[in-house]
């Protein structure tokens, strides 16, 4: 009992030196705060809506008023200016004014009376894949609705009954139904995943700022200064993976045990790559210069913006040895996906492979000369 | 250490995004038909390039335990009786269930799905109606009354080469040099009487700055320029701009943030503090640049962040100069945006190196000729 009380002042006594380094200090908890109400910014709109596009009309007929309303109508899109030509929508376009152009060809209603395929064209930019998609996502479901709407005229003028017209234009039916993130949120989508990268960035440059340069601590000091780490770090694991969903309205259907059987190998493995960097760049400036350039490349080994089936064999081998790299989708899974253990299993044991393969190497660095001073 | 670094990680990202479009994206099948019909679809989605079926599951509750195991980005749900109810005419429902947790991969898989059943729907469309005695071109034009003809501008392949990597590269080199110009001030405005000794050599502020960054202009001019030749010259990306509007702009945004990470090394009290203080800027920019969520969407407040950021506009200068190939007016006002980073962050580094400059030398006794807080 006493042995224990012993222990908790040192861990008390290693918090307190954590607070005395004003780096440390505005890495590990003040760094975290802010990062939790500027990163999700971008992203609080979740859904890209109203993006401006220019309407080329040369029909001015009803047909082609009515399928400009339509589209204005989505939510896709905002029909915000009406070009004469080309030459007035491409200015506009270059100008950022507007970043899709829909031309209705003259002879468009014409067409359409005459049961004429009447072709309408949509540019967007392709440099921006997000409002790409909802520029055409827009311009096709307008076309499709208003073409269903026609073809069923004309069909049940020939004299065929309404449901083989309905039959016919459209045998099966195709449903899409987006599971996990509904309606698609950009925010649902990065934020869970970003939080977990910058908890391991913050966490090995926190210990980098601490102990790169400096005896290692040992005996009960060490096993004090990794209860403390983890201590705080698992405050923080359910502060971005539970409150800022919560105050970003994410929603999440993580199970609490799944979750802490992910979190903490995760944090485990974070502390031991700490040290084993820690002991070998001997100089704080260099440890964090490190960790913040490498950041942002990390996030997309992660398989949550790019495929990891994408990814060739060898580097994600290497991606491995970083915690991040098979963390981040397994948080992701629990949290967002309702995974369970056994879902992530593989993750689990890769970080637990990590906090070996972690200590080992710090323990042996921690042997260099310029660490044993 | 200083070039190799960032060089490892343009070929690290390079080699992550070298295959341009996601291909083969795992899915999986339940076929809960099992007809000649159903087994026809599969093959159709199996044959698109961008969806690989991997596999047959018997429900869809095992369906959805290889959503979670991330085994597939997306499920194709076959009806039981489809075929059957196909012939009747009763309109079966084939749903596709896609992972839109993983934004790019589900998005992906999804509309290929949705395509492959549509196209499949049009076929069966396309009988139907050649049976009521209506021509096969007349029946073809009455499936898509309304025809779009949807064109990608710029690029027209939808590769992410040209879309992320080329954004991503300039965002790392933001990060690393701000990171270096913060590491080669705080040399001197971190260690005792380095100010007043930087006072002595350079004499002038502007002397002291630019003999400070000069060297790492050059370092960063070198790398952007270097990845730039494997994004153009390798991957092909596209560029329809012109190269010395190109060129200056680069430079312009390298010394934009040169400014920015060496006025944020004076602010700040020490060295790694400053490194700290300069990562919670720097670091979440490429989120604010608006590539990937773009910047009339945001918050008021995300939108002015922005615009302080030199990656914003440097960003909007390169697509115009690599993918639209704007003319030249187009971008002069996001050229003059940039240049009023430049002018004001080096105004305000200059104004911080005279103050601090002027600081009268402190004596100490043991004034060590390089900052060693690191052995404290």
């Amino acid at each position: 009992m006493i042995k224990l009380r012993h222990f908790l002042a040192e861990v008390f006594g290693v918090i307190r030196t954590l607070l005395a380094d004003d780096s440390a200090k505005s890495t590990m908890i003040v760094g975290i705060l802010i990062y939790s109400v500027l990163y999700p910014q971008p992203y609080v709109g979740e859904v890209l809506r109203d993006v401006p596009v220019v309407v080329i009309d040369q029909d001015k007929s009803t047909a082609s008023r009515t399928l400009v309303r339509e589209m204005d109508v989505t939510d896709l899109v905002d029909v915000t200016m009406s070009a004469p030509d080309m030459e007035t929508a491409r200015d506009a376009f270059y100008r950022r004014d507007v970043y899709g152009i829909v031309v209705i060809p003259a002879g468009f209603e014409a067409d359409i009376l005459a049961s004429r395929p009447a072709p309408v064209a949509a540019y967007s930019d392709g440099s921006y894949l997000l409002i790409y998609s909802n520029v055409m996502r827009a311009v096709a479901t307008v076309a499709g609705t208003m073409g269903a709407q026609v073809n069923y005229a004309r069909l049940t003028a020939q004299g065929i009954d309404d449901s083989t017209a309905r039959t016919m234009l459209s045998p099966v039916t195709v449903t899409n139904v987006s599971v996990f993130n509904p309606q698609g949120g950009y925010a649902s989508y990065v934020i869970p995943a970003a939080f977990v990268l910058i908890l391991q960035q913050t966490l090995l440059m926190g210990i980098g700022l601490l102990h790169a340069g400096r005896k290692p601590p040992a005996g009960r000091r060490l096993w004090a200064t990794i209860a403390a780490y983890f201590g705080l770090y698992m405050i923080w694991v359910a502060f971005t993976q539970m409150l800022i969903p919560y105050l970003y309205s994410i929603p999440r259907t993580g199970d609490l045990v799944t979750l802490f059987l992910i979190a903490v190998p995760f944090i485990c493995a974070c502390i031991a790559m700490g040290f084993a960097i820690a002991m070998a760049i001997p100089w704080r400036e260099g440890v964090v210069f490190f960790l913040v350039v490498i950041g942002m490349p990390l996030f997309f080994l992660s398989g949550i913006s790019w495929p990891v089936e994408m990814i060739p064999d060898h580097l994600r081998t290497i991606s491995l040895l970083v915690p991040s790299s098979t963390a981040i989708s397994a948080f992701v899974a629990v949290d967002q996906m309702g995974a369970t253990a056994q879902d992530v299993a593989k993750a689990i044991q890769t970080q637990i492979v990590l906090v070996v393969v972690y200590s080992a190497l710090a323990v042996a660095l921690s042997r260099l000369p310029h660490n044993r001073r | 250490m200083l070039v190799p670094l960032p060089l490892i990680l343009f070929l690290m990202l390079a080699v992550i995004f070298a295959p341009g479009l996601p291909r083969d994206l795992p899915v999986a099948v339940v076929d809960l038909d099992g007809s000649t019909m159903s087994r026809q679809i599969v093959r159709m989605a199996d044959a698109a390039a961008d969806v690989e079926v991997v596999e047959q599951l018997a429900s869809l509750s095992e369906a959805r335990q290889a959503l979670v195991a991330q085994r597939a980005y997306a499920i194709l749900m076959i009806p039981a009786g489809m075929e059957h109810d196909l012939l009747l005419g009763q309109k079966p429902e084939v749903v596709v269930f896609s992972n839109s947790q993983f934004l790019t991969a589900g998005g992906i898989v999804g509309r290929s799905l949705s395509t492959t059943v549509s196209t499949f729907s049009a076929g069966v469309s396309l009988r139907l109606l050649e049976a009521q005695g209506i021509g096969t071109d007349r029946a073809l034009d009455l499936i898509t009354p309304i025809p779009v003809q949807a064109s990608p501008l710029f690029n027209p392949s939808l590769d992410y080469i040209q879309f992320l990597l080329s954004a991503i590269m300039p965002t790392v080199m933001q990060i690393f040099i701000c990171a270096t110009a913060v590491l080669s001030f705080s040399r001197e405005h971190h260690s005792p009487n380095g100010m007043p000794r930087l006072q002595r050599i350079a004499r002038s502020p502007t002397r002291a700055i630019l003999g400070k960054l000069l060297p790492y202009t050059f370092v960063g001019t070198f790398v952007l320029l270097l990845g730039d030749v494997v994004l153009f010259r390798f991957f092909g990306a596209s560029f329809r701009g012109n190269i010395f509007v190109f060129f200056l702009n680069g430079f312009m945004f390298i010394l934009a943030c040169q400014a920015m990470g060496a006025l944020i090394a004076l602010i700040a009290k020490d060295t790694t503090g400053a490194l700290g203080m300069m990562g919670l800027i720097v670091a979440p920019s490429f989120g604010f640049a608006g590539v990937s969520f773009p910047r009339f969407g945001m918050t008021l407040f995300s939108q002015i962040w922005g615009v302080i950021i030199p990656l914003t506009p440097y960003l909007q200068l390169r697509t115009d100069q690599t993918l639209r190939g704007a003319p030249l007016e187009y971008s002069l006002s996001t050229m003059a945006w940039l240049f009023a980073q430049l002018v004001v962050f080096s105004s305000l580094l200059w104004l911080m190196t005279r103050k601090t400059m002027a600081q009268t030398p402190v004596v100490i006794e043991n004034i060590t000729a390089e900052p060693q807080e690191s052995k404290t």
